[in-house]
């Protein structure tokens, strides 16, 4: 509605100071009705029925116009025998004539054949975006990009498909996580992946939403877009949101069965070998048990697995809803080992007095059950004379005394260990049309999560289990945030200016407890975990319980303009005050603005029209946090009671003292991210679009756990914002429909990232370090207190620092230079996922896999197994026979390797079979998984955890082998 | 109207509006709201106790009973040799550098000393100035500062033994780099803290607390070490410690000293109690010297904790000891029976397991070579954290110190009843001159395995002298370097000269 046409008065909404809002509101202005024309209210759906938002609607020949909201509603006055032109980029135009009795409308529009990104809607942290309007860098995948492929875990689907966001999977354990980063990590402390948020809760557990729900996965990279998350944003944010009810009714069954092997195992010397080995070298001393076993295969099975997912969704004009139950059943290529999840979804909306109200409720929940494998039993099969039986002529385990040389089958076959983690997330949000223009949202959360984990070492089990003579542990541990966030938006479109604006506000409180018990010493092995009061043996620190609590409190705003859908620009700002910071930094303020233009609008750019699409360039700047890495109470100077006690002597007994247990920081606060980023989407000849962008992020006051002097220091160590470093790189995504004929179709997508991180800074005026050693060898036999790596200026995180490799000396020595240097990193120069797309009649066939270029590994496991005290009584690959290596293992470049490799990790054939019934359909396909992977890595798999400061690039025995896995399954779809 | 509805929904959205940020503590307390009952006070000055049992905390592992500053102290001195076995206990070759006194500033176990030391001294500081504002009167005050700078003087000895030139540090608040005290300025420190807290501390036998038997002790030891410290020989002085120190005797067997319940041995003077169910660790020095498989010669179903392999008697200690001298069963020797078998141990290798004396290579040493260390009782059912108790200071000590002064002063027949008490406990005769190479090496049998050696070793002058894989040392490792990240991150320390 435009004011110059209704002479209507402008009135102004103060909003109160201290809530920070006015800036935003002082941009309100609302125009009043006019007398004598005809209130007409509608909504404007796509074919499927959902609400199109931002769609235009003109009363043609004046310049009254309005457009659509978030759900596609809207209300304009307009004169009876007007004509009202509806039109939206991407779908043909229709006209409608005002009649007398019109008073609702209700539109149906039809997709036309043009850009796609201009009809996308990108979820982009309170409130949604057209992708055309976006001035950051977001990635968007829709549900049906994601699951073309691996459908087991919402982080591993989206591996490969977001230029610059990394996914990897440490270890072949079906119970273990992946670790996602995006565009090179920013802490050397706190944790380096994105926040997630899920229906529009952050900070929420990946986990608690499963493949076959979600609607879409919004990646949010820059910070531009992910200031709107202030102290929590560094890392990125991924928006995801689930499919809710649809007008109409249908159901939905998916399922899977497949089978799994390890991929690859080390080629260790088998019993024929060693026999060989040893005749050939006269070692009398060497002891032939007399059988042929290949442990590493002992240890492992088939998994088979299983996967049900069945959806039920309906919905009417004014409400919907939609329920899915999982099951999944997914066994480990380890014995035992495995996960089985048994989830379910259901959310509904409805919509109340003139679709001016909305409720929207959700509640996801599931289940998780595994036995945890020890991993020790990697090393140990490793190690084991081939010729050692796995079960004696008894039939018992055989048992072989020496170190780390345990019976691994024993192991796993002995002990019992069951763990089960429970997550809960439920929310309700409120929704209401002020009135016009004006929305405001309030929603209500709760996350729940609890792991419990239980484990019985009987007494008769050779680790752990004969000293204690039967050891019980029961532990449970949970956490629950609860947040409530309020924001109000308005949203206005006057000739061609659009304009957005929302403000809000967010409180959100983080508690979490958790006990654990143990005892040892059982008369009988009856009882498993399940009596710990029949244990005798009690020991100080057999019981514990703890508590902690933590809020954020935030305020946060957003405005938008756009000008002809040519030029845009965005602003956002972001207060947050957080527990655990120090008193002395409780509040932290995080701005961003960006700007878009849309270049391929412009009329001097008309000559290219036939050939150039679009072309947006993009800007954006953004200061935006991390906070994980300060955990409770960390600022305080606490006193801590533990496992510190003292003898009295008068009555022969223990007590606790009570000590304090850190050097409280009152500075501390989050790590902050400055980043600028440049973007550059386009579309060429209808067939190649995609974007390119260049980032480049400066993070300063890093978190890390200094050592300190001491003195005066109470404690060697404190946690303080002290380093800097920077991240810059370059993305670039690439979707290309090379063939797009009725029959047969070609697609191909592909992103490709480069990062390079460095650290600027260790010191400041307080705290002086020049290097941190890290990526400890501890544990590794002979390396106590060993470090491989050190986080230094000048360098990236995970920089393997030793000796250089320059030869053999006639002995078979290492000859090593004198000089320690930098001698690989654990960064990869290059990341990049594959996929491609093909469709022919009723046949489909995806293929897609991931790469990483340039990043070194550590082979320490070959490092140790290469060692010439080995054999005879230590198995060794096949390799170091003959290879004249004669030197006890020695931490140099010779076991650093580049470790460059890309994995085919899905090729999925389907044939569809469509029902008469549009919308129903019925889809078989074979699947398999990790196929193959292309790679000069000696070791078992090149994809080793890049993450965390612990163990970054280093192969060291706990490689919980790859599956590959193939697997036929089943869609089916029936629709009303 | 809608202005209105507008506000008053905005109003009630914000409404819940908090900002509270304080954090809530729910199993853990601030410094400020302790300290002000007994038990309380009780608790904090318990904190003083067990923090003289160590840690472990990713930096350094400064446990006094088992790794590093027990480590540091046995391998640079000439009872104990750690050898490198295969890859086993190169560690970065530290081991190799502390049997050769090639230390460097880098080497973790001189970090792990200095913080064993430092960290003590923090946390007495930090009790000190709880008891400062806690609300007991000055009377009940006092008893309590004694006993802990008694505590406080414990540490800085050692640090003035191992280290010489370092900070003296005595307020909990001054968060000011330090900078280096003279060895002088930390002998006179050490030795006023103990005169200043003595009268009143406790003169009654309080097992494992700082009484005032205890500070004579420590006093003793300063002034028995005083020539090599500060260059003043106060000989007649530590003699005259000794005689205040009373209620003691030497236990008839010896071996009760180090038995698991050694708390009710008469001759312990001072000790560091463990008691695995209290939560105690780091105790587990009989885990650091026998070999892998050793546990099947305590037990016929290895019913004992795994053993390192690590910490073996330099070749001549084992033989100096006279045949009947019961205290050479601190060591155990020659084949290793399995008690499940009735036969010797098999290691990996296929070679039966058999301690020697020689060792002809310590950096590239065979699993069984070298005598180990069997002082502490050890017995079927253990955990890996032992229970017995710390020795630090026993009667014995008293009665060596007085002799070796006294053949010091020139009067060896004093000095004669004092060894003839030591020796005839242990079974064994006393020559009838005594002279000061005789008390040296009868220290080193009294007190094998206990870790106080090198500062025998410093006194005597040997340590500076060629020895068994070991070449002239020069004066200045008589102390070890400040620790590397110590001087990196404090710019107002000094290196000790020489490093």
């Amino acid at each position: 509605m435009n004011s110059k046409n209704t002479k209507a008065g402008l009135y102004q909404v103060r909003a109160n100071k201290l809530l920070m809002l006015t800036v935003f509101m002082l941009l309100f202005s609302v125009g009043m009705y006019a007398q004598g024309k005809k209130l007409i209210s509608g909504t404007v759906n796509d074919k499927t029925g959902m609400g199109l938002p931002g769609v235009s609607i003109i009363e043609v020949g004046t310049t009254n116009s309005v457009a659509t909201d978030v759900d596609g509603k809207f209300v304009i006055e307009a004169a009876v025998g007007s004509t009202l032109e509806i039109s939206f980029v991407g779908y043909d135009t229709q006209t409608i004539v005002v009649e007398q009795n019109t008073s609702t409308l209700n539109v149906t529009l039809e997709e036309g054949a043009l850009m796609l990104d201009a009809v996308e809607v990108v979820s982009v942290g309170y409130g949604t975006m057209r992708k055309s309007d976006l001035t950051g860098a977001i990635s968007t995948l829709s549900g049906d990009d994601l699951l073309k492929g691996n459908i087991t875990s919402t982080s591993r689907v989206l591996q490969g498909k977001v230029a610059g966001l990394a996914v990897v999977q440490d270890t072949g354990d079906p119970s273990a996580g992946s670790s996602i980063r995006l565009r090179g990590g920013t802490s050397l402390t706190a944790s380096n992946s994105p926040l997630i948020v899920v229906d529009g809760v952050a900070g929420v557990d990946i986990d608690i939403v499963q493949p076959n729900d979600i609607k879409s996965v919004d990646v949010l990279k820059d910070a531009s877009a992910t200031a709107i998350y202030g102290s929590r944003g560094a890392n990125g944010v991924i928006i995801i949101t689930t499919k809710s009810g649809r007008k109409g009714a249908s159901i939905v069954y998916n399922g899977f069965t497949g089978i799994g092997k390890a991929a690859n195992n080390l080629d260790l010397l088998s019993a024929d070998q060693w026999r060989g080995y040893v005749r050939d070298n006269n070692l009398a001393d060497a002891v032939d048990y007399g059988g042929d076993t290949n442990w590493q295969k002992e240890i492992q099975q088939t998994a088979v697995s299983q996967n049900h997912n069945l959806s039920i969704s309906s919905g009417t004009e004014t409400s919907g809803l939609k329920a899915s139950i999982q099951y999944f059943d997914n066994e480990g290529v380890i014995k035992k080992s495995g996960l089985e999840r048994l989830s379910g979804n259901i959310n509904a909306y409805q919509y109340a007095f003139n679709k001016k109200l909305k409720f929207d409720v959700g509640l996801m929940a599931n289940i998780d059950k595994w036995n945890p494998v020890d991993y020790r039993v990697f090393e140990r099969s490793f190690n084991l004379n081939p010729t050692i039986p796995v079960y004696d002529e008894n039939g018992d385990f055989t048992s072989v005394g020496g170190t780390l040389y345990e019976n691994p089958v024993e192991i796993l076959t002995n002990r019992t260990a069951d763990s089960r983690r429970h997550r809960l997330l439920g929310y309700f949000k409120t929704e209401v049309d002020i009135f016009k223009d004006f929305k405001a949202v309030v929603n209500t959360s709760l996350e729940h999560n609890a792991l419990q984990a239980d484990q019985y070492k009987p007494s008769y089990a050779v680790l752990e289990g004969r000293t204690e003579n039967g050891y019980a542990q029961k532990t449970y541990a949970e956490y629950t945030t609860a947040q409530i966030e309020t924001y109000l938006t308005y949203s206005k479109l006057f000739d061609k200016h659009s304009v957005n604006v929302m403000a809000g506000y967010s409180y959100l409180e983080n508690v979490y407890q958790g006990f654990g018990a143990q005892r040892s010493g059982f008369e009988t092995d009856l009882f498993g975990y399940n009596n710990l009061g029949a244990g005798y043996s009690y020991r100080l620190g057999d019981v514990y319980s703890y508590k902690g609590k933590s809020n954020l409190v935030s305020f946060f705003g957003r405005a938008n303009y756009s000008y002809d859908g040519k030029y845009m620009a965005t602003a956002t700002i972001r207060r947050d005050g957080s527990s655990r910071f120090g008193a002395n930094n409780k509040w932290g303020v995080f701005p961003s603005a960006s700007v878009a233009w849309r270049i391929s609008d412009e009329n001097f750019m008309n000559w290219s029209d036939n050939w150039l699409g679009n072309l947006k360039l993009r800007v954006g700047y953004g200061v935006t946090g991390n906070q994980d890495g300060i955990g409770e109470y960390k600022s305080l100077s606490i006193l801590g009671v533990g496992q510190d006690s003292y003898y009295n002597p008068a009555t022969g007994t223990w007590s606790l003292a009570y000590s304090p247990t850190q050097n409280p920081n009152p500075d501390l606060k989050w790590e902050q991210t400055g980043q600028l980023n440049i973007g550059l989407d386009f579309t060429l000849f209808n067939i190649l679009s995609g974007s390119f962008e260049y980032y480049s992020k400066q993070t300063k006051d890093l978190l890390y756990t200094y050592q300190v002097p001491q003195p005066p220091y109470l404690v060697g160590t404190m946690l303080a914002n002290v380093g800097e470093l920077s991240n810059k790189g370059v993305e670039l995504t690439l979707n290309a429909d090379v063939i797009n004929k009725d029959k047969f179709t070609w697609s191909v997508n592909g992103t490709f990232a480069h990062n390079k991180q460095v650290i600027e800074k260790l010191s400041n005026q307080t705290y002086e370090t020049d290097i941190i050693y890290s990526g400890s060898l501890h544990g590794l036999s002979g390396m106590s207190n060993q470090y491989s790596q050190i986080i230094a200026e000048g360098y990236p995180v995970g920089t393997f620092w030793g000796k250089e490799f320059l030869g053999f000396d006639e002995d078979g020595q290492f000859i090593l230079s004198e000089e320690e240097k930098a001698i690989g990193d654990v960064q990869p120069d290059f990341i990049m996922g594959l996929g491609m797309n093909f469709t022919y009649d009723k046949f489909d066939l995806g293929i897609s896999g991931y790469g990483m270029f340039g990043q070194d590994v550590l082979n320490a496991t070959a490092m140790m197994l290469n060692d010439p005290n080995r054999l005879p009584a230590y198995n060794v690959p096949d390799s170091y026979v003959g290879s004249g290596i004669n030197s006890a293992p020695t931490y140099s470049s010779y076991w650093i390797e580049k470790a460059s490799f890309f994995r085919l990790q899905n090729v999925t054939l389907g044939y569809t079979i469509p029902f008469e019934n549009i919308g129903s359909k019925l889809r078989v396909y074979v699947m398999g998984e990790n196929l193959a992977v292309f790679t000069n890595y000696d070791g078992t798999d090149p994809e080793v955890n890049l993450t965390g400061l612990a163990n970054p690039g280093i192969d060291r025995f706990n490689n919980y082998p790859r599956p590959r896995t193939f697997s036929i399954g089943l869609n089916f779809t029936l629709a009303e | 109207m809608k202005i209105k509805i507008t506000a008053l929904f905005l109003t009630s959205l914000f409404a819940l509006s908090c900002t509270d940020l304080d954090e809530d503590l729910y199993d853990r307390v601030k410094d400020d709201n302790f300290g002000t009952t007994p038990s309380e006070v009780e608790a904090l000055v318990g904190g003083a106790y067990s923090s003289l049992r160590g840690f472990s905390d990713g930096i350094s592992n400064s446990f006094p009973g088992s790794e590093y500053v027990f480590f540091l102290n046995a391998v640079s001195s000439d009872e104990t040799v750690i050898p490198t076995r295969g890859t086993d206990w190169f560690d970065g070759g530290q081991w190799q550098r502390a049997q050769t006194h090639t230390w460097q500033p880098s080497d973790g176990m001189i970090l792990s000393a200095w913080r064993y030391c430092y960290a003590g001294i923090a946390k007495v500081n930090s009790i000190i100035y709880q008891i400062d504002k806690s609300g007991l009167t000055d009377e009940a005050k006092t008893p309590i500062y004694a006993e802990l700078r008694a505590v406080r003087a414990y540490y800085y000895y050692m640090l003035l033994d191992m280290f010489g030139n370092v900070p003296i540090v005595t307020d909990f608040e001054d968060q000011n780099l330090p900078s280096n005290s003279t060895r002088q300025e930390v002998y006179d420190f050490v030795e006023s803290e103990l005169l200043d807290a003595l009268p009143h501390l406790k003169s009654e036998i309080v097992y494992s607390k700082f009484t005032k038997n205890v500070a004579y002790s420590l006093l003793a030891r300063l002034y028995l070490n005083s020539e090599a410290f500060i260059g003043v020989a106060r000989w007649q002085d530590c003699i005259d410690m000794c005689q205040n120190i009373s209620g003691y005797s030497l236990n008839v067997d010896y071996f009760g000293n180090f038995a698991t319940e050694n708390q009710t041995s008469g001759e312990i003077i001072f000790a560091i109690p463990y008691d695995h169910t209290a939560g105690t660790v780091g105790n587990y020095m009989s885990s650091m010297s026998c070999h892998y498989l050793h546990r099947f010669t305590i037990s016929p179903t290895g019913d004992y904790p795994w053993s390192a392999n690590g910490m073996s008697a330099e070749p001549g200690v084992y033989s100096s000891f006279e045949e009947g001298d019961i205290r050479r069963n601190a060591m155990v020797e020659g084949e290793q029976i399995n008690l499940a078998t009735g036969s010797v141990i098999i290691m990996d290798s296929g070679e039966p397991l058999i301690y020697t004396e020689d060792i002809p290579d310590f950096t590239n040493s065979t699993q069984n070579v070298g005598i180990r260390l069997g002082k502490y009782e050890m017995k079927p059912g253990e955990t890996w954290e032992r229970d017995h108790d710390l020795v630090v200071i026993r009667y014995s000590e008293i009665l060596m110190m007085q002799a070796e002064c006294y053949v010091r002063l020139g009067s060896p027949g004093l000095a004669q009843p004092f060894v003839e008490q030591v020796r005839s406990r242990a079974g064994v005769d006393t020559p009838g001159t005594i002279d000061l190479d005789f008390i040296d090496k009868e220290l080193l049998r009294e007190f094998l395995f206990e870790g106080r050696r090198r500062t025998d070793n410093i006194r005597f002058g040997t340590f500076f002298q060629p020895g068994w894989e070991l070449g002239t040392t020069e004066p200045y490792r008589a102390i070890f370097p400040i620790p590397e990240t110590v001087v990196n991150t404090n710019a107002n320390l000094v290196q000790n000269p020489g490093y």
